[in-house]
């Protein structure tokens, strides 16, 4: 009973969403509650849950918000936090400064960030963890939806507001194209607004991260 | 049918306690069991739940009102974890005493120190001699299935008996899981309404929980033992007729998984079972003879069934998930009730304590496999040297 890597699940990806507490810990969990029941609509498996230490409840600290999704059933099921993640997003720009959100992405990771400012601007302040970093995707989801400013659905307990009103919607939908993750006629069933959804869906722009690398 | 839902424990529980049609709820927030009362209060507040909602003053005060509630003949429902759990230590032997059948339910979070918002089973384990009914759900479903079980069980006439209902915090309370919602015609013929014979009513008035002599204590401490005896009656025909009526057949005292011919098995209880439960079958795979028995009912302690369960294998480890220091074998409560119902066996099954996961912290497919190489090594040898085992700095 010694073997190595005994319990990888290589069909299992991981989605973790960073934001910040109070204002965008909901539009955090709704990026990942809307992709995990797109998922689970197809037939998948999957999980969703919010960081359990990060304290939502103070205003402006990073929070994380996890989902996994599975062809096979999900073996790694109570654990804290996604170890390596094939999608990390971000609710706001400022949290490229500072914050190790690439800690142990998977080769083939896609940044998606919730910006008015061009990927290779973003890129310049990312110290760590990206040579695994395949794409950064930009999507001004400000523009097309407001952050749900609420304590609903802490804890656990069900979030009464619904699911994807917000900019939320925008920042899963630019998800979505970056990654095929789901189908998005999966995720517009699942969001509220549909319309910011749909609007994110053709104006996140994706970029390669060796094109950025080459361009110095 | 019910509607299937991705939902958290605590989400699970509150679904359950309304469709219990809980009468009176009394709270006070504590991670990581407050989610099930922000949901009741958001329930209440919404109309789809008419029931007394009370704002304790702390847990003390918490259990107090469920106490005064169901000896006024209200179906009552209070919860807690970790610290709050202990701070209302007062209250659980007169509400057993008293003979009412209130449902507690514990998300558990250590207590302090090291006072994270992690689980341990401690907090609830510390309860466990105060003839409540008490067990562990593994899942989400499980958390709402257990609160139907228990208030079905602890209302029947032959048991007038409180439960506590737990769940690991965090990993069962929080994570959002598969849970199918049974509807309300399914739960009205599992759980008939509560009725009790004995109602504080100042129509009819009498005296609940008065002063004794000394001569009347031994009387009254039989019949509560009695009582909780017959409760191992009831709990299997509640889990029969549960699997009857919703069609989730529970082992009302042990899971076994995968134990058909396993030579060495791991036994323990909560949510950390999921996690074994993904090792013994990559073990299997693997062609080793391993299994799990997960003990689902604690109180009243199975010992009979744990005896059955756990004789045909040549080495037990048993998992403990609370920090019980200076306890008889080095480990946990697990250990040494599993040994007691082992007691006659003489040599035959090897027994070794594993305590893990404390602080809340994660029990890893790693740290079981390397319990499984230890437990086929005990199997092998006949051996077992050091017997008890902290996890990570023992093994």
């Amino acid at each position: 009973m010694t073997k190595e890597n005994l319990f990888e699940e290589p069909g299992l990806k991981q989605i973790t969403v960073w934001a910040r507490g109070v204002y965008e810990n909901k539009e955090a969990r709704d990026v990942v509650v809307a992709i995990t029941e797109a998922a689970a609509s197809e037939g998948r498996f999957v999980q969703a849950w919010e960081n359990y230490v990060d304290l939502p409840d103070r205003i402006y600290v990073p929070v994380r918000a996890y989902g996994k999704i599975s062809d096979q059933e999900i073996k790694s099921k109570y654990v804290y936090e996604n170890e390596a993640p094939d999608i990390v997003a971000l609710t706001e720009e400022t949290l490229v400064k500072g914050v190790n959100i690439l800690e142990g992405i998977k080769p083939g990771a896609v940044l998606v960030v919730n910006t008015r400012r061009p990927a290779g601007y973003l890129f310049k302040f990312i110290k760590q963890g990206t040579e695994n970093l395949s794409k950064i995707v930009t999507v001004d989801a400000n523009s097309l939806a407001k952050s749900i400013i609420t304590l609903s659905g802490a804890e656990g307990a069900t979030d009464a507001s619904g699911i994807g009103k917000g900019m939320g919607a925008a920042l899963a939908a630019a998800i979505v194209k970056a990654t095929g993750i789901v189908q998005f006629e999966s995720l517009l069933k699942i969001v509220g607004n549909k319309n910011a959804a749909k609007k994110a869906f053709e104006m996140a722009d994706v970029v390669e991260v060796k094109t950025l690398v080459r361009a110095g | 049918m019910g509607v299937k839902k991705r939902i958290s424990g605590c989400v699970a529980t509150a679904n359950a306690v309304k469709l219990a049609d809980v009468e009176v709820i009394c709270s006070f927030p504590i991670r990581p069991y407050t989610g099930i009362m922000s949901e009741l209060a958001r329930m209440v507040a919404d109309g789809e739940l008419d029931a007394e909602f009370v704002h304790g003053e702390g847990e003390h005060g918490q259990l107090s009102v469920v106490y005064g509630a169901s000896a006024a003949g209200a179906r009552a429902f209070t919860g807690s974890a970790g610290v709050g759990v202990t701070y209302a230590m007062e209250l659980y032997s007169p509400i057993s005493g008293e003979r009412l059948p209130l449902q507690m339910a514990i998300a558990d979070r250590t207590l302090d120190p090291p006072g994270d918002f992690g689980s341990e089973h401690t907090d609830a384990l510390c309860l466990r001699d105060q003839g409540w009914i008490q067990g562990w759900a593994a899942t989400p479903q499980e958390a709402l299935d257990l609160t139907l079980l228990y208030y079905r069980i602890g209302e029947d006439p032959r048991v007038l008996l409180p439960q506590y209902a737990c769940q690991d915090g965090y990993f069962v309370s929080h994570i959002f899981g598969d849970v199918e919602i049974p509807d309300v015609a399914q739960v009205k013929e599992f759980l008939p309404p509560y009725k009790n014979h004995h109602v504080l009513d100042p129509r009819n008035p009498q005296i609940m929980g008065a002063q004794m002599e000394p001569a009347m204590g031994p009387g009254m401490q039989y019949q509560r033992y009695q009582a909780v005896e017959s409760a191992r009656q009831v709990i299997e025909e509640a889990h029969d007729e549960f699997g009857r009526i919703f069609g989730r057949k529970y082992a009302p005292w042990v899971e076994e998984y995968m134990t058909d011919d396993a030579e060495i098995a791991i036994f323990m209880q909560g949510g950390h079972s999921e996690t074994c439960k993904t090792v013994v079958k990559r073990l299997r795979n693997l062609g080793e003879k391993v299994g799990m028995v997960r003990l689902r009912t604690f109180r009243p302690f199975p010992t009979q069934h744990v005896r059955e369960a756990l004789a045909k294998f040549k080495a037990v480890g048993v998992v403990d998930n609370s920090a019980n220091f200076g306890i008889s074998g080095g480990a946990g409560v697990l250990l040494t009730e599993a040994r007691t119902a082992l007691y006659g066996l003489g040599d035959k099954v090897k027994t070794l304590g594993f305590v893990a996961g404390l602080g809340g912290e994660m029990i890893t497919h790693e740290e079981f496999h390397k319990m499984f190489g230890k437990l086929k090594e005990v199997a092998k040898t006949g051996k077992t040297g050091k017997e008890n085992f902290w996890l990570p700095f023992e093994l």
